[in-house]
Order: structure tokens, then sequence, then C-alpha cells
């Protein structure tokens, strides 16, 4: 993983205008094919060597109306690559389309061969431009998946967070993390798809700054990621940033991924660390204790029961004690804290710990 | 226990349902002594809230006795007499330590929701739909009260209920709005709406030294309570009179140096707008009728203050920018801070400067609540406050 600054990125790379430019053609292109071939599929149809007659026209609509769709795509985000990649796929059912009327014996091969080699040079163009805005979508886009300000100084976050075992707390997915040693750490995951565990290590470790980290075994996912933990401007405060890259099976992990599938999750785990750290543990709603919608109704005692559970399951794992927490105690000058109230003193205590009492912050 | 649940819109029925438990370690159980309807209640009722489900326990303002608490709370006893503010606070992030209370970041579990629909989460409330986290509301015997050890206030024995209650809510909300006008013995304010919320702006408005209080609504018997508990100066009924331009003479030509919103997104009026504004509620062009908050701003003063209190859901249509902008106007609002307010209020009650309790109307039996909310929205039988007996 590059080490630029988490916040300091250059917003366009040089090339982008040009990228920009043959998308815009390649986006003017679509539309004007599309309505072509949603206005006079059976011109188009005898032009490029297919029986016009039958269900060859609509066919030829059915294509217009998603080349245009395409073409609106393109224009409208001419720097994004998604648009981009949707024109290839479209490309790809052109040319399996026209593949299947070669078939045909009422199709004139020539003209068929003419359109065939069109498409593929249109296909060739499109994975060139696809290919520039990704790359320059990818270097202007921030890695940071998902961030959060935490009332804590950076020392105190890093501290609990550099506890490898107190991650399961706040990321529900997780079951156990167990360090071996300074560097490698044991993780186990309860995923949609099974169980899975995997081991990783710490690729750079600057207190109270920022943790990175990677998978080192061959797991299905693969993931790399780094954490940093800045001081808020002008406060004690912690501005946390979460950088991920995600892999399949073996593949390079990269960002866009990442953020397709884990944003609302690392979102998540984000606010539960940060409700962890200032107010002692993850406070739960009568509707939110379940998975799914329920009313806002108490709940059963088998459903008390069952989160009492999982807590417990996340709990048993290695060391207990919140070490370096103090919830409620508030550190940063100028709080509002009324005079007369001291914060209580820090306990070991079983975790979720024991919240802060009375502070008093009423005016 | 017993509880008014939402089922469905303008559907409402009194249920058996679990009673609450200890969830987290900082809550507390409170058995309510009192509850009571609030005008924002029947937003939910009339199904203008987004994100409510079928089955959800209402009611935001109540009082009563704890009869359990989680280890972390250390500052309450069993049996100690609570008013819960209705916002959820942790007392802990940056927004509790600013005094925005109502904004804290940790009191909202579902605070995703209300980040996708208002750009950032909003705080958690009781019985309000699951924007504000899903809690089972106050409408009910048993409340389970999280961040015990921060939000509720203990209130003397020498108060009664509903001397103390309304500091749940409306009474610190109605004092936020005249506290946001900026008020001095000079200024003249209007006031839109003259329900609970609306008297206690008037009243606060007064308190805080403002020499003419206009009360504007369209019920002779809340304008007539207006003048004679909450101090209005000036009364406008604007089924017979038109809004601005009486506003313009009582203030020969200047307009209120203040004007404050009460009445929120079913604001009633007459005319085109209205028209305009119900079709568009409707057909859920958007979730607001924004009338007298437009009013408002039509009316106020150059560089004056807006201040607004009516609770509004979304995107509104047919918005005043041009004027508020070339004027000069500031916009205030917010869902009330209701911890900042709590405690020195209390202390005006105590030293006999207000009296809340002259907002209530109706007594009810927990039971006949749903009868209540459809007497509260109907204006029947000059509703003003029904406080829930259980």
């Amino acid at each position: 993983m590059k080490s630029v600054s988490a916040i300091q990125r250059i917003p366009y790379p040089d090339d982008a205008p040009d990228a920009a430019l043959l998308s815009r053609g390649l986006g003017w292109f679509s539309i004007a094919l599309g309505v072509t071939e949603l206005a006079a599929p059976r011109l188009l149809a005898r032009a490029i060597g297919i029986d016009p007659r039958g269900v060859a026209p609509w066919i030829l609509r059915a294509m217009g109306a998603r080349e245009i769709l395409a073409g609106l795509g393109v224009l409208m985000h001419p720097r994004r690559p998604a648009p981009l990649w949707g024109r290839v796929a479209g490309d790809a059912i052109d040319l399996a389309l026209l593949g299947t009327a070669a078939a045909s014996k009422r199709t004139s091969l020539p003209r068929l061969a003419g359109a065939i080699a069109a498409i593929t040079g249109v296909t060739a163009l499109d994975v060139v431009a696809g290919r520039r805005t990704q790359r320059a979508y990818n270097q202007a886009n921030r890695p940071v998946i998902s961030a959060v300000t935490i009332n804590k100084p950076p020392e105190e976050v890093y501290a609990f967070f550099r506890k490898l075992s107190h991650l399961p707390l706040v990321m529900d997915y997780l079951v156990s993390v167990e360090e071996i040693d300074a560097r490698r750490s044991h993780w186990v995951a309860k995923l949609p798809v099974g169980t899975i565990a995997w081991d990783a290590e710490i690729t750079d470790d600057r207190p109270g700054k920022l943790i990175a980290w990677r998978s080192v075994e061959r797991t299905p996912i693969n993931t790399r990621g780094r954490v940093t933990f800045t001081r808020a401007p002008g406060r004690n405060m912690t501005e946390v940033r979460v950088e991920l890259q995600l892999g399949f099976l073996g593949t390079e992990p990269s960002a866009t991924l990442a953020r397709l599938f884990t944003r609302a999750q690392v979102k998540g785990d984000l606010r539960r660390l940060k409700a962890v750290l200032e107010t002692g543990e993850v406070l739960h709603s009568d509707a939110s204790v379940h998975r799914g919608p329920h009313p806002a109704q108490p709940s059963t005692p088998d459903d008390i029961a069952r989160l009492e559970r999982s807590r417990m399951s996340v709990t048993a794992s290695p060391p207990t004690a919140i070490k370096g927490v103090t919830p409620g105690a508030n550190p940063p000058s100028g709080s509002r804290t009324a005079a007369g109230t001291t914060p209580p003193p820090v306990t070991p205590s079983t975790s979720p710990p024991t919240s802060p009492i009375g502070k008093g912050v009423r005016p | 226990m017993r509880a008014n649940c939402w089922m469905g819109k303008q559907k409402l029925s009194v249920h058996h349902v679990p009673d609450p438990q200890i969830l987290n370690a900082r809550d507390a159980i409170v058995k309510v002594t009192a509850t009571t309807i609030c005008g924002s209640d029947l937003h939910l009722y009339n199904g203008f809230m987004p994100t409510m489900q079928k089955g959800d326990i209402l009611g935001h303002e109540f009082m009563g006795e704890v009869v359990d608490l989680g280890k972390g709370v250390k500052n309450l006893k069993i049996g100690d007499r609570v008013v819960v503010p209705f916002c959820i606070a942790c007392g802990n992030c940056e927004q509790c330590e600013l005094g925005n209370f109502s904004c804290c970041e940790n009191g909202n579990p579902t605070g995703w929701i209300p980040e996708k629909l208002m750009g950032h989460a909003t705080c958690g409330a009781f019985g309000y739909s699951h924007l504000t986290g899903g809690f089972a509301g106050g409408q009910a015997e048993y409340v389970r009260v999280p961040f015990a050890d921060f939000g509720p206030l203990k209130v003397p024995s020498t108060l009664s209920d509903e001397q103390v209650l309304f500091l749940s809510d409306i009474f610190p909300t109605g004092y936020m709005g005249a506290e946001m006008c900026e008020i001095t013995p000079r200024k003249v304010v209007a006031v839109w709406g003259a329900g609970p919320v609306g008297q206690f702006a008037i009243a606060s408005a007064r308190m805080l030294g403002a020499e003419r209080v206009i009360a504007i609504d369209r019920f002779p018997y809340r304008l007539k309570l207006a003048v004679d508990k909450a101090g209005a100066t000036d009364v406008i009924n604007y089924e017979d009179q038109p809004v601005q331009d009486t506003l313009r003479e009582m203030t020969a030509g200047r307009g209120p140096d203040a004007c404050i919103d009460c009445v929120g997104l079913e604001a009633h009026g007459h005319g085109l707008p209205y028209a305009h504004d119900r079709v568009e509620q409707k057909l859920k062009l958007q979730l607001d009728r924004p009338l007298a908050v437009r009013e408002a701003i039509f009316a106020c003063r150059s560089a004056g203050i807006v201040s607004i209190l009516g609770v509004y859901a979304g995107l509104v249509d047919k918005f005043p920018l041009g004027p508020l902008m070339n004027r000069g106007l500031t916009i205030r609002t917010g869902q009330c801070h209701v911890h900042r307010y709590m405690k020195p209020l209390l202390e005006r009650i105590e030293r006999g400067e207000i009296d809340p309790s002259f907002v209530v109307s109706h007594h009810m039996n927990l039971d006949d609540t749903p009868r209540g909310y459809d007497m509260f929205m109907r204006k029947q039988d000059e509703v003003m406050k029904i406080v829930l007996l259980s």
C-alpha cells in the first residue's frame, strides 16, 4: 500500500482530460447508434446483412434502447469507469447476437462480417477508454472507506485498536482475534458464506498515528488495510480513517471491491468503535437488537438471552479489561463539565466496561 | 404491560406487550406515572413520518418512578421520581459536551436511516419512528430509559406530576424557541400556533421580557388561553383576519422582530397555497406543508429572527429563500436540547414563576389513548393537553 497521506491526494492526474474526451465521443456514438436502431431497425438490418423480417427489428430496437441508456450513462459520468464497462458488456452482447445471426441462411455474410469488424473496433476503443478512466479514477479517489471522529485523544483510540482482541467488540462479524506475536494475529470471522479464519500481519505500526495490516495466508478473501488516527483540528479528539483493499480467491486486493462490499460494514464498525470508546458500550434500542425490521416494542426474554449470548461469545475471548479506556472521563480542555464533578476512577472492569456516571454536563 | 401501539395510519390500539428489560449497563426502567400526547405524535398518527412500523409504541413525554437500574447507573436509586427528556443523549460525545444534546452522536442505533434521508444522523428519541432509533415510547406502563445516568431529572415531591411532566419536551421546547429569538424588552414576537408548545413559547417569551407577544391560531379557545394564562398581548385568528396585513398594522409596518413557528408539517390555511401543499403532500411530492414557516418568513421584520420549533420531515416546495436572503433573516431551529433546560426551568417552576400545568385540559386512562389521539387531532371539546394515567 502506498504511504500517501490519507487526506492529501492529487484530485486529477494529467491524462484525465484525454480519457474524458474519448468517453464523451463513445457516449455520443452510443446515442447515435441507439437512435438509429430504434428509429430505423429494418434499414439497419439490411445494411448489416440481416433479414429485416421476423424478430430482428425488435431485437435491434431493444438494443437501441440499451445503447441510449449506456450512452447517457457515459455522458453523465464521463470520468467514471462503471458506465464504460457497461458499454463493454453491451458490445459483448452485440457481438454474440451478430454471431448467432451468422448461422441463419438468409444472412448476407460479407455485410455481417463488416458489422462484426466495426463492433470489434468499437469494443477495443471502449476497453481503452475504460482502462484509462479506471486508472484515473483509482488515482483520484481517496482510498478511505469510511471515517469517524471520536471524542478521545489519538493515543487512547490507538491503544484500544492496537489491542486487536478488542476488535470483536465493535466488529460484529468477528468471532475472535488472537495475537500470536507482536506482528502476527489469527482472525476468525462469521460471514454469510460461513466461518472463515486467516492470519494477518501488521506491516506498519506507529503508536498514536496508524496501523497497517495485510492478510498473509491464502484465504478465499484477502485484505490489506490501514487505519489512521489524526488529532481533530483544534480539539483533543481523534479522526479515524479506514482504508481497505479487498481481493477474492487470490486476486490482487482492490479498493473498489472493498468499497463495494465492505463500506456499510466498516461504517457500522466505526460507529460502534465510537460508542464503545465514548460511552462504554454499544447502545441498543428495542428495534436494533433484532437483525431485521422489528417494531419498537420491548424484546421477549428469548431475544434478550440471545443478545447476552452474542455478547458472551465476544467477551469470552482473552483479555477483557479495556486498558486505557476511561469511558465518560472527558479530557478535552474547555469541556463544559460542571465544577465539582470529578470523573469516576478508572476501574479495570469486565467488559462491556462499566459506564460513566453523572457527568453533570447539564449547565 | 399495556402500551399504546401504532398499527397504521390513524390506527392505534392498547396492547399487552413484554415488559421492558435492561439492555445496556446505563439503562433504567421507569414505571410511568404520567405521560401525554404531543402535537408531534399527531404527525405519526396521521402517517406523515416515514419509517414507522406496525406495533411501534408511541409517546416521548413521560415521567415516573425508577424501578430497575443497570449496573452502570450510580446517580439514581430505585424509587426515585424522575422526568425523562424525550431525546436520548449520551453526555460523552462532542455535541453533548457543547450542549447540543439533541444532536448527540451516540443516541441513535438506527442512525444510518436519517443519515440517508437527512445527511447526518439525528439523536435517538422515545417512540418516534425508526429514524430516531426505534425505541419503545412512553405511552405505556413501563419504559426502558437508556443513558439513565445522564438524562432523567429527579424532581422534588413538593411539585405535582402535572407541574413537572412537561419538562420532558414541550416546556423546554417552547422556551428554546423563545430563547433563540434573543428577546429584549423592545422586541415584538409573533407565535404561529397556540397549541401546547405555542403556549410555552408565548409564556417563555414573556418570561424573557418581551413586551409584546402576538399569538396566531384559528381556535378561539386556544387564543383565549394564550391571553389568559400564557400572557399573549395580542391575538390573530387567521380564519377571520389576514395575517400579514394584521401583523403589519400591529407593528406599524415593521413586522415582528422575531417569529416562532410552533406549527410544523400539518399546517392549515386557506386559498391556493394551502391547496397546493395539501395536494403535494397527498401525492408524496413533499412530506411537509410548510405554510406557517413561509408565512413567518414573509412577516418577519428585516434582519429579524425566524425560530422554527414545528417538526418537519423532508424537503419542502416553494420555500421563500429569496425573501430570507435579501432581507437578512436568521433562521434558528432544532429539536430541543432538553437536557440543557430541564434544571433551570425546574428552578423557575419551584420559584413559582410559571406553573406549566395550565395547559392540561383532560385526563384519561392509558386504555383510552386512541380516543385521546382522535380527540386531539379533531380539536374536540376544547382539548389542549391530555394527560394519560395508567
